[in-house]
């Protein structure tokens, strides 16, 4: 069974030297050692201030780092092993390093926090990811009350971004995942989050789990797994969202394989999204998000000219994918000039349901697919860009909100393409 | 002499009857085999038919572009053909155990070596086809990089990758079925070569630059690289 | 009985502590007396302890239930008369068993005839045996110890129309001790007590002596300087006596009051008693091994006082805000059993009497490093009434029997000095030694047997400690080793069963044996020892190498 590989004798060992606590962090590595240090650093103080009286314990789910990963790790323990009395926490906090079986996923550490937090009985459980280097102490708090005082079951963040940060997740990720599953959750793939023992209880209960954790859809499955199974929801305003300095810039195709692969996949093992409801706003807790609006570097003509490109060497794939209407769109499309380029809120909807529904036939090889939607990306993130050059946040947020719309409203023709109708 | 001209005439044609008598019952067999055989070769043809249509074969045809090839040479779809192509390997198959059964001497060695040929036959038509299989799935594959890294020529890029592969599929189908193996290797390897030869030079004279910049990313600490822009999509 | 010869008996002592009052009352008038405590001192010497504290007995207004003193040199007529502390005094020591009282330094009564006189006049000789000023902003920053009462340090006096100093209640003014007529006449109180035969003093308040501008008045050198003096007199005089320090300090503080070995014999280890209740309700060693790694190395030939729980409240002076926080929400959510940063509660009902529990820590208190307190009652669980005021919830009548007046004494229950206890779970009819001593796993046997195995070896009272440091922070895991002697001591402090695997490397090849049922069990070997436990339970072992 996938369980008893994923905790080794060492792991599990580490466990029963902590004993059943009420509170949990995991943090899943492979090779931060550049980053992890103030990671844990921060975490261990926010417990220590935010939760002196619970019992607690930092869980590193390693995937076979080779740098000093696990050591710092350990070294942010607190217990009279270190000799020097620590008088500003009232307990031990034990901050273990483990590794887990196989290779080193995402989807396998967040597997193994989640095992570590069921056999420890922990009631609120935290995941940071190892490259938030901005954490706050304070972010374990927001994370943590609401599920260990308020009763929520999943808490996602929620930060402050610049107004053209999260490109895909403002024009794809986001209005697609609440158009299909009904709750409007702005980070469905949250890299820092928090659930409760319920819904990681709930959770191993289902078969799709194990096989979920091989890949990197399992924060998106444990998102939607947690709407469609009708647990309380809420979203912590964090801060702002930075990543760090080491790790390279984001690959428009790498985006789009971690966060449209696994929610295109998710459509085929969640039959909830086929409900027609309006999406319900989810609770966010600490305040309001701004969006920030300093000048940032942006290369349009080049989304420009990739979304041409794309549109006329791709064309006999793409007419294998869309529909020959969309088809014949995007290409008048990409006739214009940039002055008239506007890939406007319905077509970009009725694109990405298309190629949704190939994914669900698989017409193609999906990766492929996957690889395809960039260049009609870049177009959509170009108008994105264009229209809101000069727009302040209130406007972004209604752009934002208009696209979410309309994601809801054309979500019956995903269903008709579902069903061959279409 | 005319007695002794009736006589042998009559004997010759006994033993022509004679020898008809003892061809017939052999064809009579044959041609029972090979109805049989074309009977069984029909059932075959149908299973195929229906464990080809089960697993969807002609999705995977027409993910190697071999369906849009058979389309233009107006040739029936993938699924269709394999089955036919089933249909007659078996009845020749049948065909050649019937003509067996007619113990013409001298033919066995030549129903032999045709029987192991058949195999031989097989193991081509597979190579061809998964070799167009991959061909597709990795022009398509480096079409699609090429896109998105904003190459200049990404259909060349394309088309050279399917062109090798198909190129090299071919010369391993020739090679499994023996024909003119060893004009079909010099070829492909003159060919293959010169391809190589020339993308080195293309890369390393054209592409100094990239393979500085590679090399770097790879073997040392990343520098600032030129990045397109501060946006993260995520 | 003879007494031990010993000149450091007080390191293997087992020390009882009762107020006469509290104890027995032979007279009938509902107070406890000395010969009533005379008649039970075969209970005390059956329950095995070797040395009696008796709470303060000399005359006084009893405003402070005895602290404040208004003669040194008698006896409280409502304890009977000095003849009759001589009486109990022999009989004690006739059955082995010393005698430690109470010496209050620092300050006496408002009716002491000394402040009668030195308040009188500013010209009285006595006048400077006290601390006076005109204004009460002398000694700025010192802190106020009784807090819910005392607003001030510095109290008016009408009379002399100035201000005295007390650092506890404002009935008890502060003696003078730069004066050396104060030392003498100190000492002389002193010597008259131990010519007596009285075996030692438990000096009260001692931090607190001296006074000087820009200090916090506590632990001065000059406070020391006093102590040590005393304490060459009484070694020269009366050897193999013993002064045992009341000083309410972080450990760091402490370890002067021991100074090389010349000043106290003994002293309360005040900050590891609340991390011991704290480390239970957390379930957690780290607040009692972190408090005694720093607690400072003494000179051989001193020796800790341990203790649960005490006459006064539990106190919370030497935890930080954090730990005060914890432990009043965990052990006094109920505000009237909060008094002066501290909680007035016995120690069963502080552990909601749970028997598990009472052993655990009264098997702490007895193998860790130090000489242990058994405050009386708390070896039947007897139970505590915050509604008496002040700390007298904890000092009701020893409750011996289930008859009248809990066989305490035959006056009316109205005369009692203070009620008895009434409820159906720590009254009298439910707690007392007549019904205990009929039983064999009663508390009062399992103490008997506890003190018994205690004093079966004199490595808790003379050894060194040497922590281990299991993975498990639930147990709490040390060895005690003196000369040839090892033991192994292992606490539970979790509620539920704990597995734990112990590094004894250093002890391979030694057998444990259990030391209550004695027992063997497994030599130790090459892998970690693995011992399994149920909730708070605890294991002595005496290891041994065969």
């Amino acid at each position: 069974m996938a369980e008893e590989s994923i905790l080794t004798d060492d792991f599990l060992h580490e466990l029963m030297s902590v004993g059943e606590v009420d509170l949990l962090v995991g943090v899943p590595t492979h090779n931060d050692a550049a980053t992890i240090g103030p990671i844990v650093q921060a975490i261990r103080a926010g417990l220590v201030q935010f939760f002196p009286r619970q019992r607690a314990v930092i869980l590193n789910a390693d995937g076979g780092s080779h740098d000093q990963t696990q050591e710092l790790v350990r070294a942010a323990s607190i217990t009279d092993l270190q000799h020097t009395p620590n008088p500003h926490a009232l307990r031990t906090l034990h901050s273990i390093s483990a590794r887990y079986g196989g290779g080193p996923t995402s989807g396998r550490g967040l597997y193994a926090i989640l095992a570590a937090a069921d056999l420890l009985h922990s009631s609120a459980c935290a995941v940071i990811s190892a490259d938030s280097s901005n954490i706050e102490p304070e972010w374990i708090a927001h994370l943590l009350r609401p599920v260990s005082q308020d009763g929520f079951d999943l808490v996602t963040p929620v930060y402050h971004r610049h107004k053209f940060d999260g490109l895909l997740l403002r024009n794809l990720v986001y209005p697609m995942t609440r158009a299909l599953y009904g709750k409007q959750i702005r980070e469905p793939y949250p890299s820092e989050f928090a659930f409760s023992g319920r819904l990681a209880t709930h959770l191993f209960g289902q078969d799709g789990w194990t096989a979920e954790a091989e890949q990197d859809g399992a924060r998106l499955y444990m998102t939607i797994s947690a709407i469609t199974g009708g647990f309380k929801l809420a979203q912590a305003l964090l801060g702002s969202k930075t990543r760090a300095p080491s790790s390279p810039p984001a690959d428009v195709v790498d985006a789009l394989r971690e966060g449209v692969g696994p929610l295109f996949f998710s459509l085929d093992r969640q039959p909830a999204w086929r409900t027609n409801t309006p999406s319900e706003p989810v609770p966010i807790l600490g305040g309001q998000p701004e969006v920030t609006l300093d000048p940032l570097r942006i290369n349009r003509k080049r989304l420009y000219d990739l979304f041409r490109s794309g549109v006329s060497e791709l064309a006999p794939l793409l007419s294998s994918i869309v529909s020959p209407f969309t088809l014949e769109q995007l290409q008048q499309l990409a006739s214009r000039g940039e002055e008239d380029f506007c890939y406007c809120d319905e077509l970009w909807v009725k694109t990405v349901y298309e190629f949704a529904a190939s994914y669900h036939r698989a017409v193609l090889n999906r990766d492929h697919i996957i690889q395809a939607l960039a260049p009609l990306y870049r177009g959509r993130a170009y108008t994105f860009l264009v229209e809101n050059r000069d727009a302040q946040s209130e406007e972004v947020e209604r752009n934002v909100e208009a696209l979410c719309l309309t994601f809801e409203k054309v979500k019956p023709y995903l269903g008709e393409l579902w069903d061959g109708r279409k | 002499m005319w007695d002794k001209f009736v006589i042998e005439l009559s004997q010759a044609t006994q033993e022509f009857l004679r020898g008809v008598a003892q061809f017939l019952p052999r064809l009579l067999v044959t041609l029972i085999i090979v109805v049989i055989g074309g009977l069984a070769a029909w059932v075959i043809e149908v299973i195929v038919r229906s464990i080809l249509r089960l697993i969807k074969f002609d999705r995977f045809s027409d993910d190697s572009g071999a369906s849009q090839f058979l389309r233009r040479t107006a040739l029936p779809s993938s699924t269709e053909l394999l089955s036919r192509f089933v249909f007659w390997v078996s009845w020749i198959g049948f065909i050649l155990v019937g003509v067996n059964a007619l113990n013409i001497v001298g033919l066995e060695p030549h129903i032999s070596k045709l029987f192991g040929y058949l195999p031989r036959l097989v193991a081509a038509v597979c190579l061809m086809f998964f070799g167009l299989l991959a061909a597709s799935f990795f022009s398509r594959a480096a079409l699609l990089a090429a896109v998105n890294a904003g190459s200049p020529s990404p259909k060349l890029i394309s088309s050279a990758v399917r062109v090798l592969i198909t190129v090299l599929s071919i010369s391993m189908a020739f090679e499994e079925l023996g024909l003119a193996e060893q004009t079909v290797l010099i070829a492909f390897g003159l060919i293959f070569g010169a391809l190589l030869f020339g993308l080195a030079l293309a890369f390393g004279l054209g592409g100094q630059e990239l393979a500085k910049r590679f090399l770097e990313a790879r073997f040392a600490r990343p520098p600032q690289r030129e990045h397109e822009d501060e946006l993260s999509p995520l | 009985m003879p007494l031990s010869q010993d000149p450091q008996w007080y390191k293997d002592a087992l020390i009882y502590q009762v107020h006469v009052r509290s104890f027995q009352d032979s007279s009938g008038d509902g107070i406890g007396d000395f010969r009533g405590l005379a008649q039970k001192l075969d209970y005390v010497q059956d329950l095995g302890v070797d040395t009696l504290w008796l709470m303060p007995f000399f005359p006084s207004p009893l405003r402070d239930d005895g602290y404040d003193i208004s003669d040194y040199r008698s006896v409280h007529p409502n304890y009977g008369t000095l003849d009759d502390f001589k009486g109990f005094l022999e009989a004690a020591h006739a059955r082995g068993i010393r005698v430690i009282i109470e010496m209050v330094l620092n300050h006496t009564s408002d009716q002491h005839a000394w402040f009668q006189q030195s308040r009188s006049s500013r010209e009285n000789p006595r006048r400077d045996w006290y601390v006076w000023s005109d204004k009460d902003t002398k000694y700025q920053g010192t802190r106020i110890i009784f807090l819910d009462t005392e607003l001030s340090n510095w109290a008016w006096d009408p009379v002399s129309k100035q201000y005295y100093w007390h650092r506890f209640f404002s009935h008890q003014p502060d003696l003078n001790y730069d004066n050396p007529a104060v030392r003498e006449e100190m000492w002389e109180i002193m010597r008259f007590w131990l010519r007596m035969g009285v075996d030692g003093f438990r000096l009260d308040a001692v931090p607190y002596l001296i006074e000087r501008e820009g200090t916090n008045c506590e632990n001065l050198p000059e406070t020391h300087a006093v102590i040590k003096d005393y304490r060459a007199r009484l070694d020269r005089e009366f050897p193999g006596k013993m002064f045992l320090a009341e000083a309410n300090q972080w450990p760091e503080d402490l370890g002067p009051y021991f100074s090389g070995g010349d000043e106290f014999h003994m002293a309360f280890n005040f900050p590891l008693m609340p991390r011991m209740f704290m480390g239970l309700k957390l379930e957690d060693r780290k607040p009692i091994s972190e408090i005694l790694q720093r607690t400072p190395a003494i000179p051989e030939i001193c020796q800790w006082c341990l203790f649960l729980r005490n006459h006064d409240e539990l106190t919370l002076e030497m935890v930080t805000d954090m730990e005060r926080d914890y432990m009043y929400d965990e052990y006094a959510r109920d505000r009237s059993m909060r008094l002066n940063l501290g909680i007035r509660r016995r120690l069963a009902p502080l552990l909601d009497n749970d028997r598990r529990r009472i052993e655990l820590m009264n098997g702490m208190l007895l193998s860790l490093p130090g000489t242990p307190i058994t405050y009386y009652g708390d070896e039947i669980g007897m139970g505590d009434n915050v509604n008496l005021g002040d700390r007298n919830g904890v000092r009701t009548p020893m409750q011996w029997d289930g008859g009248w007046n809990g066989g305490f004494s035959s006056a009316d229950p109205e005369k009692l000095y203070s009620p008895l206890m009434l409820n159906p779970v720590y009254g009298y009819q439910a707690v007392n030694v007549a019904s205990q001593k009929r039983f064999e796993h009663s508390l009062l046997s399992w103490m008997k047997r506890i003190l018994k195995v205690r004093k079966s070896s004199p490595v808790f009272g003379r050894g060194s400690i040497e922590f281990l440091y299991p993975a498990n922070h639930r147990v709490l895991a040390y060895i005690r080793k003196w000369g040839k002697e090892t033991i192994l001591v292992v606490n539970n402090l979790s509620s539920s069963a704990q597995a734990v695997e112990l590094d004894l490397q250093g002890y391979k090849g030694n057998i444990l044996i259990e030391m209550f049922g004695r027992n063997i069990f497994p030599r130790i070997g090459n892998l970690p020892y693995l011992l399994t436990m149920g909730p708070y339970q605890f294991y002595w072992f005496r290891l041994r190498k065969v």
